[in-house]
């Protein structure tokens, strides 16, 4: 696992149809550390996703660095895995055959690519779904198989983007809670954008709050793992903590 | 009677329902033919009776000449269509690639889709002379610019995150094309074959009018010298026959399954 450096790091869009100029980031300068689980809050329109599309290769800054391991990435990379909000499953292709996308693409044997991704399938509960197509599954299955596919692939960090926004609240708790305990088993790093100030604070070691462009303030977030719901509900530290933050975003 | 057999039945009587729709129309212009004929006496150097056009069939069928002719005719079409698809599909694929390669033959694939089929003609006889070559490349033609374009379509609408998801999985420019692009274009390069044999068909029954001497085109022209309308209208029925059992029972289908098996469902 390595860190993950991001350098004054600046994106400015033209928009062509107005002639305008938008500044959707400015000189964001974070670190990841290896095994950190770190959230990026913001209002939407704040260039969450610009920051997470900079960092996965797809879109080219502006102006600043992002070093991965002291090595400067260039375009999109099996390096660094991507959870996207639409989920992005390959509708073509079964649920099994998504997750074994990424072990197949470095060549590893077919039948040891699909051992692979029917072994991080039984991760999220889902092995009886593996022959399935991604469109007979529901919304937080798809998701499900999303993150698996990622992380079946072994990145170096997980880039995550608003990924439990398009479900139910009810799924999204659950989405939520089994995030925290892979990410509690297994310590993969991961970088998370949400405008969403509960998820952000329930899931991260560190959240970060993102406000037309700019980072405004870092806030840790010491609370005790193994992180569930039921408890954190109830948990006086984590209430502050959200109370905190929201204020915060609401300021900034 | 069981509860599970109901629905069979509802969808078979359903369907039965839309034959008989289909086909009445069809029995009434029979009939009104040939009750026009009669009735009017009308000489069979102006139209053919409905009964002279079945004896010219089972004429033809008896002699071959009709499989002769329907079987040179489909042929040319599968020759020309392979030959456009082989090229047009990687033409598209490397448009959808490639900015540049897009941007420049867009422009070219517009002005020579509308040019489909018919107005290649003259020049592919004088390049071909009469015959096989002529006729494939009109063929060709009417194929080759539809599928293109179309491939570049589907494509294009392939949502980026499917892209993306596949490069930050790893895969290069070659596994991009054939995970991710062909598999998301394929819908719209069905509905691009489809298309194009349209055009191709009529293109090819006014090419063989011209430029041979086999085929439903010609059988058409060649009854015109000896003032047979029963062979006239027997080939015009074939012609239209042919293409919608073609279009029907082949490429319809194919169309649909390959929508609903590699279609993208929009909007998660
Ligand atoms: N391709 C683009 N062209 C022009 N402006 C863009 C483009 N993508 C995003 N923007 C603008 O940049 C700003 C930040 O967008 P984004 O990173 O998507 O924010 P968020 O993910 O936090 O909602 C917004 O004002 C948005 O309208
Ligand atoms: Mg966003």
């Amino acid at each position: 696992m390595k860190e993950l450096l991001v350098e004054r790091l600046s994106k400015i869009y033209f928009d062509p149809d107005r002639g305008e100029r938008i500044a959707a980031l400015e000189e964001v300068s974070l670190r990841i550390a290896p095994g950190e689980f770190v959230a990026v809050v913001g209002p939407s329109g704040c260039g969450k996703s610009t920051l997470l599309n900079l960092i996965a290769g797809f879109l080219e800054p502006t102006s600043g660095r992002i070093l991965l391991d002291g090595r400067p990435v260039r375009g999109p990379g099996p390096d660094r895995g991507v959870v996207f909000q639409s989920y992005a499953l390959f509708p073509w292709k079964t649920v099994l055959e998504n997750v074994a996308f990424g072990p197949r693409m470095r060549g590893l044997p077919k039948a040891e690519c699909h051992a692979k991704a029917m072994r991080y399938l039984e991760l999220v509960g889902l092995a009886h779904v593996a022959h399935r197509y991604p469109r007979e599954l529901s919304g937080g299955m798809q998701q499900r198989v999303g993150v698996v596919r990622a992380l079946a692939n072994e990145p170096e960090i997980l880039l995550m983007d608003e990924p439990f926004a398009a479900v139910d609240a009810q799924t999204r708790m659950t989405l939520q809670e089994e995030l925290a305990r892979i990410y509690e088993e297994r310590r993969p790093t991961i970088l998370f954008v949400t405008h969403d100030v509960n998820e952000a604070v329930f899931l991260a070691d560190r959240v970060l709050l993102l406000s037309k462009g700019r980072l405004r303030e870092e806030i840790p977030v010491p609370i005790a793992r193994p992180r569930r719901w039921p408890r954190l509900v109830e948990d006086d530290d984590f209430k502050a903590l959200v109370a905190r933050t929201l204020s915060a975003v609401r300021a900034a | 009677m069981t509860a599970s057999a109901e629905p069979v039945r509802a969808h078979r009587r359903a369907r039965t329902g839309a034959i008989v729709q289909a086909a009445l129309p069809f029995v009434l212009l029979l009939l009104l033919w040939q009750g026009l004929v009669a009735g009017l006496q009308v000489s069979p150097l102006v139209f053919p009776s409905l009964s002279a056009v079945v004896r010219a069939a089972g004429q033809g069928l008896r002699d071959g000449s009709l499989f002769l002719h329907l079987g040179a005719s489909l042929a040319r079409v599968a020759i020309g269509t392979a030959i456009a698809l082989l090229l047009a599909v990687p033409l598209g694929m490397a448009m959808g690639v490639s900015r540049a390669v897009a941007a420049f033959f867009t422009p070219l694939l517009r002005f020579f889709s509308v040019l489909a089929g018919i107005a290649w003609i003259p020049i592919a006889t004088l390049w071909f002379g009469y015959g096989f070559g002529a006729i494939v490349f009109v063929i060709f033609n009417a194929v080759f610019f539809v599928v293109a374009y179309n491939t570049l379509l589907g494509v294009a609408t392939i949502p980026v995150e499917l892209r993306r998801a596949a490069a930050s999985l790893g895969a290069r420019r070659w596994s991009m094309v054939r995970e991710v692009l062909l598999p998301g274009a394929l819908p719209n390069i069905v509905t691009g074959i489809r298309t194009g044999l349209g055009f191709a068909w009529r293109a090819l029954i006014a090419a063989e009018m011209i430029a041979t001497s086999t085929g439903l085109g010609y059988m058409l022209f060649l009854a015109r010298d000896f003032y047979r309308t029963e062979v006239i209208v027997l080939g015009m029925v074939l012609v239209g026959c042919t293409w919608l059992a073609l279009d029907r029972l082949l490429l319809a289908p194919l169309e649909r399954r390959t929508i609903e098996r590699w279609g993208v469902v929009r909007g998660a």
